[in-house]
Formats: structure tokens, sequence, C-alpha cells
């Protein structure tokens, strides 16, 4: 606790949270471009509608503004943590597919998966200055691909590409209020929440 | 008792007077007026290809005691046809509304009836009491992938007609304008426009969702727009005016991430910072001034300019010889 108080903390705490929400903007800008290619290259309507897929994270959140902001890292860092499996198994999926015939595609979602990356870990640093640290991801391993026919595959890339943009937009805000002064905004965890 | 009926335009319309007979003698008024014979068939009033001055109160009395055995107000219309539909978000992350007109008017009551969905949920859509034909919704969930759909059912007397829209959260995202939009000349500055402006107040919650801004600006005498994109602030001095020019200048707002820009705002016109302009006598005046004084007027002979001891300002008067030409380049910059 006294860790996220001290004025240290509290700046290293708004750098993360700026650097996060330009990381969160680029790779919100970075995805949306890749959902263009991938509709293209993998012959979908982009208005297509895909149901929730499984595994992957929702974006959609009522009551978001009543969050604290440990929530809000925790509640983030669990979806980009899940967004790293699946980009890394729809690459994996990509490249036994169509080998190096669509490199473009490949390097998109590579790049992406780069900054899902990096953004996890941006996250991981903000709830360490909780003196809470990030939940261990030992022990919890990532769950398989499910056996989809090449069609259901696509669509289900498409449903985490939308998502993921869902997700970025939502990580740019939720950093936002942890800037802010308020104790709603704040990142300390509440009494409930305490271990 | 008191009838509503409502017609097609260039419908043929009969009515009859309540239960009297069709060989009853009947006396038909429209708004008070007595109605030609030649409208009657036996008791029955007839109007053929009726139009819109057809609409009103019609009476029917019984011939010889005047008593009123039949009322009723016709209403001329037509069904209504596919209505115009927009949703927006002016206040996100708080709701959206939704505003709906008819393109054509019916001339008869209309009744609207507007339905949201959400995945598998109803929403509700609370009326505004002003205007009439607007509603709110909350937003229940925020970033979410679904999409809504808002069917507008509209109905009258003579029909019915819907349109839907479908659209997801973040596209019809759309701040009103920027509020209170100021443009000041910076002083000593002849090229410089300070211009600051408010975000619209309608906007809740500018720290966790901030905006982002365009400025348009133009001296009157040209068509061409200047554009300038601001990621942050309020405020924005322009560096490249023209000297001396009126300038109209706007801006507009845009949520950093997601939806469209708002529609320019009010618009404010400017003009740089000028320097006073130095007031010069005419050539006799300065003849004049010479002889009663002796060289204290007279510029040395590498000086084009006023004398710096001649006094600037009205009712002043500088001697200057080469002022002609000076005033003559200032009005070739000022056409």
């Amino acid at each position: 606790m006294a860790a996220a108080d001290s004025p240290a903390a509290t700046l290293r705490r708004r750098d993360l949270c700026s650097r996060g929400i330009r990381l969160a903007g680029k790779m919100r800008a970075d995805v949306v471009d890749l959902l263009d290619t991938y509709v293209e290259r993998q012959g979908l309507d982009a208005s297509a509608s895909v149901s929730a897929v499984e595994g992957v994270p929702v974006a959609a959140v009522e009551r978001w503004d009543e969050q604290t902001g440990t929530q809000r890292l925790l509640e983030n860092l669990a979806a980009y943590r899940a967004f790293r499996v699946l980009l890394a198994q729809m690459l994996e999926e990509h490249r036994e597919q169509l080998g190096e015939a669509d490199a473009a595609l490949g390097r998109a979602l590579a790049s992406v998966l780069l900054q899902v990356s990096a953004f996890a870990y941006h996250l991981e640093e903000l709830l360490r200055l909780e003196s809470r640290g990030p939940p261990s991801e030992e022990g919890a391993p990532a769950p398989p691909a499910p056996h989809l026919g090449l069609f259901e595959r696509k669509l289900r890339g498409l449903g985490v590409l939308r998502e993921l943009a869902q997700w970025a937009v939502r990580s740019a805000r939720d950093l936002r209020q942890l800037t802010k002064p308020s104790p709603g905004g704040g990142s300390a965890p509440s009494r409930a929440e305490s271990p | 008792d008191s009838h509503v009926q409502y017609e097609r335009i260039g419908a043929d319309v009969t009515m009859k007077c309540g239960s009297m007979d069709w060989d009853a003698a009947v006396t038909w008024t429209a708004n008070g007026t007595d109605i030609d014979e030649s409208h009657l068939n036996g008791s029955y009033l007839i109007l053929k290809n009726v139009d819109l001055t057809h609409s009103g109160q019609y009476s029917c009395y019984e011939g010889s005691s005047w008593h009123l055995k039949y009322q009723t107000y016709l209403g001329v219309g037509t069904p209504p046809k596919e209505p115009v539909l927009m949703c927006r978000s002016n206040n996100y992350p708080k709701g959206f509304y939704c505003s709906w007109h008819l393109p054509t008017p019916t001339y008869i009551p209309n009744f609207f009836n507007i339905s949201v969905i959400h995945g598998m949920r109803e929403m509700v859509c609370e009326k505004d009491i002003f205007p009439k034909n607007r509603c709110h919704i909350r937003y229940l969930q925020l970033f979410s992938t679904v999409k809504y759909k808002v069917t507008l059912t509209v109905t009258n007397a003579l029909g019915k007609n819907s349109t839907t829209l479908t659209f997801d959260e973040f596209a019809i995202v759309k701040p009103d304008p920027p509020e209170s939009v100021v443009a000041k000349p910076v002083p000593n500055n002849p090229r410089r426009l300070e211009v600051s402006w408010q975000n619209p107040s309608s906007w809740p919650d500018p720290e966790s969702f901030p905006l982002k801004f365009f400025l348009r600006y133009r001296p009157l005498i040209l068509d061409q727009w200047q554009h300038v994109e601001l990621s942050d602030g309020t405020s924005h001095t322009i560096t490249d005016a023209y000297a001396g020019k009126e300038y109209i200048i706007q801006v507009a707002a845009k949520d950093n991430d997601i939806g469209t820009w708002s529609d320019w705002s009010v618009a404010v016109h400017a003009t740089p910072w000028t320097e006073e302009p130095k007031h010069l006598t005419t050539e006799a005046q300065v003849t004049e001034t010479t002889s009663a004084s002796t060289s204290s007027f007279m510029p040395p002979p590498t000086t084009k300019i006023c004398d710096k001891g001649a006094v600037v300002g009205s009712g002043a008067v500088a001697v200057c010889w080469t002022a002609g030409l000076v005033l003559a380049a200032y009005g070739v910059l000022f056409i």
C-alpha cells in the first residue's frame, strides 16, 4: 500500500498509463487495419455476424464506470494474456494453411501479437506497483486450439480480432481512469479485494 | 356522438346520416356551411375524389326539425411513407438518442413506435417530451461488439410503414460542436490569431473520454480553408494569417478513439493585430508648416520615411514628401 501511494510510484503509474494509452491507440489502429486485411484475404463478409466465440475475452462490460482500478487491471491482463495465446494460434494456423503465400497477413498478425505481449507486460508492471503483483500464469496451460473446420477457424479469427479491437479502446479508457485522482479511479484494492 | 374518419386523398367517400333512412330529408353541413344537394344521394353525402380541402367537421341534420343526427370529423390524408430514422450518441458513454421524421406529411395523426434490441435484450427508449420525435437510451454495456437494432414503425389510420437501423456502439458516436469559440488578435503580432473553445457541454466526461479537435480558418476573401488537427487542448494560435485580413474560423470535435467528427461550430471572425496607421499631411500643409519653422521637419536626404519626431495619432500630422510612395505601396496590399 505504501508503495502504491508514494510520489515515485504515482509518477511511475502515470508514466506507465500514458505509455499504455499510446500503445493501446497504436494497437487499435493496427488491429483495425489487420481486420480489413484479414476479411479480404480470408474471403469473408466484413459485416458477418460472429456469435460469442469460446475462449475469446469479451470486452463488453456493464457498470464500467463503477469498476475499481485493480479490477480494470486484472480484467485487462486476463484478456491480453488470452489474446496472446489466441493470436499465436492464429499465426500458427495461418502458417500451416498458407505458408509463405500470404506473408503480409502473417507479418501483420505477428506485429499485433507483439503489441499485445507488450501491453500485457505494461499491465503486469502496473499491477506490481499496486503491491499486488500480477496473477501467475504458471500452472494454467494455454487452452488447446479447438478442432474447427477451415471456415469456422476463419470466423473465429474474425471474432478474435473484433474483440481485440474493442479491448484496445476499452484499455485506453481504463488506463485514463487510472490516472484520474478520484478514489473511484484509484488502483488501490478495496478491503474486500485484499488477499 | 361525434365520429372521426380518415380517408385517402383521391378516394370517394360516402357518409351516412347515422341511422336515418336513405330517403329521409336531411341537410348536411361542412364546417357549419350547408352542402349543396348535388352532393347528396338520398340522405347520403357523396364526396368524390377527396383532397385536403375536404378535411373538416361534417354534420347531418334532420330536415324539418334540424336535430343533429350525425357528426363526424373527416381527415383526408395518406398512409405513411418509410420514416427517416437517425441515431446518435453525443453524450458517450452515457447513451444515445434516436430521432425520426416522415419524408412527406400524411396530414392525419401518426403514431410512432420504436424498439431497440441489443443482442437478446430489448432496451427501453425513453421518449423525450420535446421534441416529440425523439427518445433516448442508456447504455447498459460498453465496448460491445454486438450491434444495436432499432426499428421504428409509424402507423396511421390509412396504413403503416417502418424502417430499421443496425449499428455498433462506436459508429454513432458524434459529439456536438465545440462551444464558446473565441478568436482574438495577438498584440504586436500581425500574423497571429489566438483561438480558444470549450468542450461541448453535452459531452459528460472529457477527462476520461477526451476529444480531439479540427480547426479550419480562411480569410474572408479566399475560398480555400486551412486545417489543423489538434489532439489535445482547447486552444490554438494561428501563426500564418495574412496581415490585416479578416478571418473566419470554425472548430469541430471528435472522440479521440471512436466515432465521427461533429458538425462545425458557429463561425467566429477575427482580424490579426495591425499597427495603427500614421496620419499624413498634404503637401500644402507641409509647405505652410515649413515656412513657419526652419529645419525641424526637413528629413535628412537619406530618409525615406516620416521624421521620428512626428506625432502619430489622431489630430497629428507628419511631414513626409515621400509618404505618397508609402501610401501607394500599402494601397496595393489592401486590394
